[in-house]
């Protein structure tokens, strides 16, 4: 076995264990109102949206090769790594998508201990930026594109993120004052049971859509590992193992679900009563299929939280706690540059012992972040048996020193 | 910059209108459809003066509920077969007015 095979197998695993952060970070975007309105039992919600994320990552065959593509310029536009990253068995290459790969990960699981519902794609962008400015250099990143498409870090990333919200919180804003409307002289009892079906229905098209869009992100990543080191050579699909391990890393990350995220989502922003919760979801459920089927990419992690804010706003009298929209925003702001800073000094350290001594302890590093944040978060627990207790006065609302993560 | 901000609104604008229209509409036609059922069920479904029986069933109401439900139901298919078209290959096309899956260009 050479060098570049074990790099490659801790590429791999590292790869995997991103896809799982992603599916346990995201569950909140579909589930957290099914739950906070008790139209789901906890677990059946979790269960439900893993087996849908699931489904929906096997029939994402459309190739995600070109993922990275939008942000770093490590690959060429047919999917094939640079070929000045894979001299020498594409070590290169590995060293800076294991360190990006890392950089994302650690800001996952960071922003989960908060309770922060921060974008995965963000984290994962993030830390592919930072590993490929330290490993390539400026001029390593396409912050802008070639003006002829929306592309780079500010038409990829940064645009979206900013109007994604927007529309979404608008949408759910209009359809929640509609319903409220429709539904004034019918019995409350009466509209909570019809609309949490509903919910239920727009909450399972959000997984779905979820599965198709996250889960073809690492299976891009680990193809163009594999094809950095030779191990793989056509662009024009994906090998079939990748397609079933990505699928079931996020539907395992998704069925153990991020529960602190889904109580932040579910009962810190808004008190969400079953119409909100339809309304929140259908928005987020249309504002995704139209944003893929138009190519304008964007997190599913801002359009849920656009609109559980929105359907706040939209119904009369109700109150939306903008403190806890205010962290998560700024969660928003950082999780690039923060998962970049993180990616880019894992390349350093990497580069630093150089070859596979490098990749051991870049993984050994994420190993004990990752070791660490589950400790710290034992000692206050969210789990499916407390995610809807009451807001006010809750653990969830303490901080941990930020730097957690980046000093471990 | 200043094309991809170009480019960003020019989707954005899109993704809204799109969004309503499914987003904010469908959830409508469901309210509607809760709205008519309340009043086909007509008694406790709808909120009436405390110690009086509620206003009587209006079984028109109740068809018309599930009418309501069943454009929903084809609403969210039209969306789950956009998913598996766009995971083939394939698109959804409104060309003819009702939607065709045809390769994606």
């Amino acid at each position: 076995m050479t060098e570049s095979t074990v790099i490659l197998a801790l590429v791999v695993v590292t790869a995997l264990g991103f896809d799982f952060t992603n599916g346990f970070h995201d569950t909140a975007n579909a589930m957290a109102t099914s739950i906070a309105t008790n139209a789901l039992r906890p677990k059946v919600a979790v269960a439900l949206s893993g087996l849908l994320n699931l489904i929906g990552a096997f029939l994402s065959v459309e190739v995600a090769l070109t993922v990275t593509n939008a942000v770093v310029k490590i690959q060429n536009s047919d999917g094939t790594p640079k070929e000045s990253l894979t001299a020498g068995g594409g070590e290169a290459l590995l060293i800076i998508v294991l360190a990006g790969l890392v950089g994302g990960i650690v800001w996952n699981l960071l922003t989960w201990l908060l309770g922060l519902p921060s974008s995965s794609s963000h984290a994962l962008f993030g830390g592919l930026i930072g590993s490929s400015i330290a490993g390539l250099g400026w001029a390593g990143v396409n912050w802008n594109g070639n003006g002829s498409k929306l592309d780079g870090v500010v038409g990829k990333v940064i645009l979206p993120a900013v109007m994604s919200p927007v529309i979404a919180g608008v949408i759910a804003a209009v359809g929640t004052w509609l319903i409220y409307r429709v539904v004034t002289g019918v019995a409350q009892r009466f509209t909570d049971n019809g609309f949490r079906w509903g919910q239920i229905g727009s909450a399972s098209l959000v997984s779905l859509a979820h599965g198709t869009n996250d889960a073809q992100k690492t299976m891009g990543v680990i193809t163009l590992a594999l094809i950095a080191t030779g191990d793989w050579t056509d662009t024009k699909s994906i090998p079939l193992w990748v397609k079933v391990a990505c699928a079931l890393a996020i539907a395992l990350g998704t069925y153990l679900g991020g529960w602190r995220i889904i109580r932040t989502l579910g009962k810190g922003l808004v008190e969400i009563a079953p119409p909100q919760g339809m309304a929140a979801e259908s928005a987020s459920a249309a504002v995704i299929l139209a944003s893929s089927h138009l190519g304008f990419a964007l997190s599913t992690t801002h359009v849920a939280t656009g609109s559980i804010l929105g359907s706040g706003v939209g119904k009369p009298g109700a109150q939306v706690r903008w403190r806890v929209a205010g962290r998560m925003v700024a969660a928003w702001l950082i999780t690039l540059p923060a998962a970049a800073v993180v990616g880019a000094i894992m390349w350093f350290l990497g580069d630093l012992i150089g070859g596979l001594g490098g990749a051991i302890l870049i993984f050994v590093l994420l190993l004990s972040a990752a070791g660490f944040m589950y400790w710290r978060s034992r000692k206050e627990p969210v789990g499916h048996h407390n995610v809807n207790d009451e807001w006010e006065g809750a653990p969830a609302d303490e901080r941990v020193p930020a730097v957690a993560g980046r000093a471990s | 910059m200043t094309d991809n901000l170009g480019f960003a609104l020019d989707g954005a604008w899109k993704v809204l209108t799109a969004g309503l229209i499914l987003g904010a509409g469908l959830p409508l036609l469901f309210a509607l459809g809760i709205r008519s059922l309340a009043w086909g069920a007509g008694g406790e479904a709808e909120v009436h003066e405390s110690g009086v029986s509620g206003p009587k069933a209006q079984p028109i109401g109740t068809v018309l509920g599930w009418l309501l439900f069943a454009i929903v139901v084809a609403g969210i298919v039209l969306g789950i077969t956009f998913i598996v078209a766009s995971g083939f290959g394939k698109a959804l096309s409104f060309e003819h007015i009702y939607p065709t899956i045809i390769d994606k260009h």
